[in-house]
C-alpha cells in the first residue's frame, strides 16, 4: 500500500523571540502511514498532536526533520487537492450561510461552484445541517459548527481526512453520526488521520493508533496489536487441581467459571500453563486474550513515569 | 485566478461588515457632519458677502474636508489590510482557507484586492461627496474625474501593501500605528513644508524612504475653478502612478515573502 503520511525525525522547537526560552512540542517523531487506513492520533493535551497536524498541513515547519504526504512536502498544492482537513475548534467566516461557505471552498478548490447546488445539498444532508441553509454560520451552535466543518472537509472528496477533534462540541447522537459518517469513508477506501480524546470511539474505527506524550512518540502500532499486546489470557479449564496450584499457577488469577475454572496468566504464561493443565489430566475448554481498552492502553503509557501529568 | 477572486471577495464581505470599520467610518462621517455645518453657515451669507470673498472661503473649507476624507481613507486602508490579514489568523479561518490548494500568495493578493475593492467603493463615495460639497458650496469642480479616483486608489494600494506588510511581523494595531507614523513623517518630509527640527539628511532620507503623498495627492491637480486648473503633462501623472504602484508592489512582494515561512498560528 502506497505510504501517505510520512514523519522522518520531526522535531519542532518553539523559540520565543528575544529569548532563550525553548519548548520542545516534538522530539524526534517518525511514523509512517499507509492509505486506506483509520490511524487514530493520540495523546494528552500539550503533547503535541495539534503541533504535528499543522505541521503535516504546511501551517507550521518542522525544525528539524521531513514530512512527506502523498509523497509531497506539506503545503504542496498537489498533496493539498488530495487532502479534505477539519482544524481543532474549526473556525469559519461568520456571516456565510452553509451552502455559501461551501460554495468559497469549492472555488478554493479551484472548481467551479456554478452547478454545485446538489452537491452541496448531498453534504448539508449528511451532516444533517438540511434546513437550515439560510442561516449565517456564525448563528450556529457548536455541535452544527462541527458539522458544517466535517462538511467542508468532505467537500471534495478527498483520497486523505485529517480530522482534529472531529467529535468535539457535538451531543452522543452527533458523534455517532460522525463514527458512522467515517465508518462509512473507511469503506468507501478514504485514508482517515485523526486525534480525539474520546477513546472508546476511536477504537470502533482506528486500525491503526500512534500515542504521543510530550511531544515524544510513545506507542505506534495496529490498534488490534497494541490491545493485544502485554495483555493476558484467559483459560477455561473443567478444573484445577490444588498442587497446581502451587506450582505452574503460583501467581494466575483463579476463579470458579460457569462451566469450570477460569485462570487468567501474562500472555506469556500461557503456553506453558495450558500444558501444566493437560499433563494434571484436566481438560482445556477455551483460551481466550484478555483485550485492553484503548483508554486502558492509552492511560497506561501517558501515566508512566514523566508522562503526562 | 478563481481562488484570488474568490477570497478578494469575501475579504470585501468581510470588511463591509466589521464592525471596527463600521464604527471607524461613523466617526469620519460625524466629523465631517460638523465640518459641513461652517459650509452650510457660509452658504448661508452668500446674499450679503462678496461673492469673490465667499469663494475665497468656500474653497479652502472643501479642501480642508476633502484632505481629512482622503486622509481617513488611507487609515483606513492600512487598518483594512491589517486587519483582514490578522482578522483571520486570530480567527483560525485561515487554517481552512489554506488547507485548500491555495498559495500563501494568492491567499494575500486576494486579501489585497478585497481591500481594493473596498477602497474603489470608498473613492467613488468620496468623488460623489466632492462634487456634493463643491454644490454646496455653489462652485464647479473642473478637475477630470478619473484623476480623482487613481491617485487616491494609488495612494490606498501603497497604504494597505504597507498594512499587509507589517501585519506578516507584528500585531495589526502596531502595524497600524507605525502606518501613522509613517504618514505623518511622510507630509512631514515632503518637499514645500517648512519644518525645520529635522536635519536635511534625515529629511532627504525619509523623503526616500517613506511613500510620497505629496507626490500622489490628488490635491495638486483638484482644481475648484478653471482659474486654478494646473495643466499637467501625462508624463508628470504617469510618473507619479508607477511610483506609487511600484512603493505598492515591492511593500506586497516583500510581505508574500515574509508571509511564505510564517508559522500559521492563532494569535
Amino acid at each position: 500500500m502506497a505510504v501517505v503520511i510520512e514523519f522522518q525525525h520531526v522535531t519542532k522547537i518553539y523559540k520565543r523571540l528575544f529569548s532563550e526560552e525553548k519548548l520542545a512540542a516534538l522530539s524526534d517523531v517518525s511514523f509512517e502511514m499507509a492509505s486506506g487506513h483509520v490511524c487514530a492520533f493520540l495523546g494528552p493535551n500539550g503533547a503535541g498532536k495539534t503541533t504535528s497536524i499543522n505541521m503535516l498541513m504546511g501551517f507550521f515547519f518542522p525544525t528539524s526533520g521531513h514530512i512527506r504526504v502523498f509523497g509531497q512536502p506539506p503545503g504542496d498544492l498537489i498533496a493539498k487537492e488530495q487532502i479534505g482537513f477539519l482544524p481543532e475548534n474549526f473556525a469559519f467566516h461568520k456571516f456565510l450561510t452553509a451552502p455559501k461557505l461551501l460554495r468559497f471552498h469549492l472555488q478554493l478548490a479551484g472548481r467551479n461552484p456554478d452547478g454545485a447546488g446538489t452537491l452541496i445539498a448531498d453534504l448539508l444532508g449528511k451532516v444533517k445541517l438540511n434546513g437550515f441553509e439560510n442561516l449565517k454560520v456564525g448563528k450556529y451552535s457548536r455541535g452544527m459548527v462541527q458539522r458544517i466543518g466535517i462538511a467542508q472537509a468532505l467537500l471534495c472528496d478527498p483520497q486523505l481526512l485529517v480530522l482534529d477533534e472531529p467529535t468535539s462540541g457535538l451531543d452522543p447522537a452527533g458523534r455517532r453520526e460522525v463514527l458512522h459518517l467515517l465508518a462509512q469513508l473507511k469503506a468507501e477506501g478514504k485514508t482517515i488521520f485523526l486525534s480525539s480524546h474520546i477513546l472508546p470511539e476511536v477504537e470502533q474505527i482506528a486500525d491503526h493508533v500512534i500515542i504521543i506524550n510530550r511531544g515524544k512518540m510513545v506507542r505506534a502500532g495496529s490498534l488490534r496489536d497494541l490491545l493485544a499486546s502485554g495483555g493476558q489470557v484467559e483459560i477455561l479449564a473443567d478444573r484445577v487441581p490444588d498442587e497446581l496450584r502451587q506450582s505452574a499457577l503460583r501467581g494466575a488469577s483463579i476463579e470458579p467459571a460457569q462451566n469450570g475454572v477460569r485462570v487468567l496468566v501474562d500472555a506469556a504464561r500461557k503456553r506453558e500453563t495450558a500444558e501444566a493443565l493437560w499433563a494434571a489430566g484436566c481438560d482445556v475448554i477455551a483460551m481466550n486474550p484478555q483485550r485492553n481498552t484503548l483508554e486502558e492502553l492509552f492511560l497506561k503509557e501517558v501515566d508512566q513515569p514523566g508522562g503526562a501529568p | 485566478m478563481r481562488k484570488v477572486r474568490a477570497i478578494a471577495l469575501n475579504t470585501f464581505s468581510g470588511l463591509v461588515r466589521n464592525k471596527i470599520i463600521i464604527l471607524f467610518c461613523a466617526a469620519c462621517i460625524c466629523i465631517l457632519l460638523l465640518m459641513l455645518t461652517s459650509l452650510l453657515a457660509l452658504r448661508n451669507m452668500r446674499g450679503t458677502q462678496n461673492a469673490e470673498m465667499m469663494q475665497m472661503a468656500v474653497l479652502p473649507l472643501i479642501a480642508t474636508m476633502m484632505q481629512f476624507v482622503s486622509g481617513f481613507g488611507s487609515l483606513l486602508a492600512a487598518w483594512s489590510a491589517a486587519d483582514a490579514v490578522a482578522g483571520e489568523m486570530r480567527s483560525g479561518t485561515i487554517l481552512a482557507v489554506l488547507a485548500r490548494p491555495v498559495r500563501r500568495w494568492q491567499f494575500l493578493l486576494g486579501k489585497f484586492l478585497g481591500v481594493q475593492l473596498m477602497m474603489l467603493v470608498f473613492v467613488f463615495l468620496m468623488l460623489g461627496l466632492n462634487y456634493l460639497l463643491a454644490w454646496i458650496g455653489g462652485a464647479t469642480i473642473s478637475t477630470n474625474p478619473w484623476v480623482l479616483i487613481v491617485y487616491p486608489m494609488v495612494r490606498y494600494m501603497i497604504y494597505s501593501a504597507l498594512g499587509i506588510l507589517l501585519v506578516t511581523v507584528m500585531h495589526p494595531i502596531l502595524a497600524f500605528c507605525i502606518v501613522l507614523v509613517m504618514m505623518i513623517a511622510a507630509g512631514l518630509v515632503a518637499p514645500g513644508n517648512p519644518q525645520t527640527f529635522m536635519p536635511d539628511w534625515l529629511r532627504t532620507g525619509l523623503f526616500y524612504v517613506l511613500p510620497s503623498s505629496n507626490l500622489l495627492s490628488e490635491t495638486h491637480f483638484l482644481t475648484i475653478t478653471r482659474a486654478t486648473l494646473r495643466a499637467a503633462l501625462w508624463t508628470d501623472h504617469a510618473t507619479a502612478l508607477v511610483y506609487g504602484l511600484d512603493y505598492a508592489l515591492v511593500c506586497f512582494l516583500l510581505a508574500a515573502w515574509i508571509f511564505r515561512s510564517r508559522s500559521l498560528s492563532r494569535d
